[in-house]
């Protein structure tokens, strides 16, 4: 069994056809592979243990039926209503003369700012009107309706306008050319924009337990609330979960289908401006009217609160303290992330095969579950099998890292592609062990792109709020954990604080982020 | 049992570097308690600093609801992180009771105590008790229009003019109190018609202020809510209205507390349930929350209507057992 017994061509060892990945990249990425399966293992138990026919009639009720429609009402409602204005915003402010269209464009993804449950505070706290599914819809249009707006704005921007204008060579009226050529082009950045707003609305809790709709989501947390860990919980689980696969099967589908191919990189200009004329006069309202309900009324309203907060008490001690474990689990959050995210785009990059191809989309799977049912599995999980690690930060940073990863993924493997492996291998044949070379080849190239990817994560931890709120250790409070539990016993004044740092801390460098890459020419 | 070790070694190792990266707070040698708290955040986190400050043992407090802390108990089982568990309410306690999960309190402790309000094999006690009350908008109903027995609410005329927290454990010990005085089928009665014609608000103070600001002529939940809301904003518009001639709607309700079994620490978990049941421990506790003190002999200084006034129905927290049908029977009428 020596090798060179059954290596007869010893500089094919050198450089195989085929590599097996090393230990160092396969044992995270199966690790990885094994976390994320445990929301359906947690499901797949649960129904076990309370048998089938329990399970059925648990699933089988009008109490479920009742979810159901609040869910799916939601969800269609805020796609559509976010479909509608999306697409209307884009339109005005890449295609028409509308007078300052730019800085509107910036004001107008200021919501991106403000989490959503943050948001729902702040209405919520202005009127017990905006209570129920009406002012579930209304807030989460508002806080929801970029996703569409800034792709479908991006799209239209980079529209070669020659496809346009043939078709009204060929006799089409603007109206025509709309609904015929552009309204198509537009199709796959609409249609994945809407997915995710839809996914969005199967799996936000904050907001919506503030605002009172019961969907799946806030179910299962009040069943975790009511019993901790049950069947119960675990069935609304299943349901949660398939619907979040269907719609991940759709985008997927969508995603797949790139039916426009255009020959040559078309001409570098801008598409003709419709001149809006008297209508600019509702344009402007428009725009204005969108700015005070979607941005206006949320921050307006937070200051209120802040002002008014003077006279309640200000905690300092725990507000700051808040303020470091929201940092410190965020940056743990970021940097395991990052552990798992380079092994994951080596395999991907370096060693194709078919557990590549797993490991590459599972977390995009893992990204449309519910933060909830991963916080539950994972509770289960470490309670019963790896008791040490049962609420300790540890746990809480594996939920993100779950939760975030393709956020790190994407950049990650875009550099790692860049980053050719012969350079590496130059490095082995130097005598640099496969480690080293990786370290002292492959990471210098990768490093921007492992910012980028951290900078992503660390963001959106900040923001998380279900997963932290099951797994945090005890004790231990984030700046998104007291907000919400301010905001459930309505001590919206003494949420305040903790929401402003918030949008501070993680909301404006999001915003800052997304509107950068999307509106800059 | 293999795969439970090796995925824990792997686990743990992967882990164990970001693990200790997070703040480890306090020394290992000095004794700290874990306080699993379903009461008010604000009663905890205030008996948590008095009992430091007093004997100078630290207690981290994880909060909860009362009914998820006791499953949480009866899954953790022996490796709960737990030493003592308050509750809003017995019936969970009692279920811990059940299953022997609760050490047995010191006799000194559950004798500053009335009996009643003790558990009989003395595994958990009383702390304070608090009444079911009718908090009503006189803008909106008058008093003399409420109904005189709480189960009237169960009728359309209440239709959108009275609210209700299903999810609150002092609601589910209202419907096991009909149960137990009504039977089974008044209690599913009641609850179907709440569900029909009331509101349902996600908890007690949501749907104080729901009454407060006049979204709803009235709302079923404890009297101490109102106390805390009139402490917040002063003058309040909204009252309460108090059943009486034992009207299950005046149900005397008890928040409790217990020590743990599998406590690492027994000694500091009886010392601070004693501090609980002392003068010094209920004074903190009913500063906090407008309750009223089981110590013997003492009474409330928030200006509570006197214990001694209550009518109440004639049932005792022992009465109530651990309220598990209240939960099923609130998911048969769909209420979750």
């Amino acid at each position: 069994m020596t090798p060179s017994l059954s290596a007869p061509h010893p500089a094919a060892s050198y450089i195989p056809r085929r590599k097996r990945p090393p230990l160092g990249v396969l044992l995270p990425v199966l690790l990885l592979v094994f976390l994320s399966a445990l929301p359906l293992l947690y499901v797949i138990v649960k129904a076990w243990q309370a048998g089938w026919a329990e399970a059925l009639h648990l699933l089988w009720r009008p109490y479920v039926f009742g979810l159901l429609r609040n869910t799916l009402a939601l969800m269609v409602g805020v796609t559509l209503a976010c479909g509608i204005i999306g697409l209307s915003l884009a339109w005005l402010l890449e295609r028409s003369n509308l007078p300052g269209r730019r800085l509107w464009g910036v004001i107008l993804c200021l919501p991106f700012a403000v989490p959503a449950f943050v948001s729902s505070f702040t209405w919520v706290s202005l009127s017990a009107q905006f209570e129920g599914l009406g002012g579930a819809i209304l807030v989460m249009t508002l806080s929801k309706y970029p996703l569409i707006f800034l792709p479908v704005a991006a799209t239209l921007r980079n529209l070669d306008p020659s496809l346009e204008e043939s078709a009204r060579t060929l006799g089409q009226n603007r109206w025509g050319v709309f609904f015929r050529v552009t309204l198509p082009l537009l199709w796959p950045s609409l249609l994945a924009g809407s997915l995710l707003i839809a996914l969005h609305m199967l799996v936000e809790f904050g907001a919506l337990s503030i605002i009172g709709l019961q969907t799946f989501t806030t179910a299962i947390y009040q069943q975790f609330e009511l019993e901790f860990s049950n069947a119960n919980a675990a069935m609304l689980s299943a349901v949660l979960l398939a619907l979040c696969l269907i719609l991940l099967w759709l985008e997927l589908r969508v995603r797949g289908k790139g039916r426009h191919v255009r020959t040559g990189q078309g001409a570098a200009r801008q598409a003709e401006q419709v001149r809006l004329g008297p209508w600019a006069v509702l344009g402007q309202v428009y725009c204005l009217a969108l700015t005070i309900i979607g941005s206006g009324i949320p921050l307006g309203m937070l200051v209120y609160w802040l002002a008014v907060g003077t006279s309640a008490a200000f905690p300092v001690g725990e507000i700051s303290e808040a303020l470091l474990s929201s940092l410190a689990l965020s940056l743990g959050g970021a940097a395991l992330c990052l552990v798992l995210a380079v092994p994951v785009g080596l395999l991907v990059v370096r060693y194709k095969g078919r557990l590549a191809l797993w490991a590459e989309r599972l977390p995009y799977l893992l990204h449309a579950l519910p933060g909830l049912v991963i916080a539950l599995s994972l509770v289960y999980f470490a309670l019963h099998y790896v008791p040490a690690l049962y609420q300790t930060s540890g746990l809480l940073l594996i939920a993100y890292a779950l939760l975030f990863l393709p956020l790190a993924q994407a950049p990650v493997r875009t550099a790692l592609n860049k980053a050719a492996p012969q350079l590496e291998e130059a490095a082995r044949t130097l005598g640099a062990s496969s480690f080293s070379a990786f370290c002292r080849v492959t990471l210098p190239i990768i490093f921007p792109a492992l910012g980028a990817a951290f900078a992503l994560v660390f963001l959106d931890a900040m923001k998380e709020l279900t997963a932290t709120l099951l797994l945090s250790p005890t004790g231990l409070n984030t700046l998104a954990t007291a907000v919400w539990a301010h905001t459930s016993n309505v001590e919206f004044a003494a949420a305040a604080p903790y929401a402003a740092l918030l949008i501070v801390v993680s909301g404006l460098p999001v915003y800052l982020l997304t509107t950068r890459m999307y509106l800059s020419r | 049992m293999m795969f439970r070790t090796t995925l824990g070694r792997a686990l743990t190792c992967t882990l164990l570097g970001l693990t200790l990266a997070t703040p480890l707070a306090h020394a290992a040698d000095k004794v700290e308690l874990t306080l699993y708290n379903g009461q008010h955040k604000e009663v905890g986190d205030e008996l948590a600093k008095a009992f430091e400050a007093k004997t100078g043992i630290h207690v981290k407090v994880r909060k909860g609801s009362s009914n998820q802390l006791a499953s949480q108990v009866v899954e953790e089982g022996d490796r709960s992180p737990a030493d003592v568990i308050y509750t809003e309410e017995s019936p969970p306690l009692n279920k811990l009771g059940e299953q022997g999960l609760l050490a047995k309190i010191d006799d000194a402790t559950l004798n500053v105590l009335p009996k009643d309000y003790v558990a009989g094999n003395g595994t958990w006690m009383g702390v304070t008790a608090r009444v079911r009350v009718v908090a009503y908008n006189p803008k909106l109903i008058d008093e003399k229009d409420l109904p005189k027995t709480v189960l009237d609410f169960a009728q359309p005329q209440w239709q959108g003019k009275v609210g209700f927290v299903p999810t609150s454990g002092a609601f589910q010990e209202q419907a096991v109190a009909i149960i137990k005085l009504h039977g089974m089928d008044a209690a599913e009665e009641w609850l179907t018609g709440l569900r029909a014609f009331g509101k349902v608000y996600s908890n007690n103070m949501v749907a104080l202020k729901a009454v407060e600001n006049g979204e709803v002529a009235s709302v079923l939940v404890n009297n101490y809510y109102w106390f805390a809301l009139q402490r917040e904003k002063g003058q309040l518009d909204s009252k309460l209205h108090y059943f009486t001639g034992g009207d299950v709607g005046g149900l005397v309700t008890v928040s409790s507390a217990a020590a743990l079994k599998s406590s690492k620490h027994p000694k500091e978990a009886q010392q601070l349930l004693a501090y609980m049941a002392s003068e010094e421990g209920q004074r903190v506790i009913t500063q906090t929350s407008a309750e009223y003190p089981l110590h013997k002999g003492m009474a409330s200084d928030r200006g509570l209507k006197p214990f001694s006034e209550l009518e109440p129905p004639k049932v005792t927290p022992a009465d109530l057992g651990n309220a598990e049908e209240a939960l099923e029977l609130e998911r048969e009428v769909g209420l979750n």
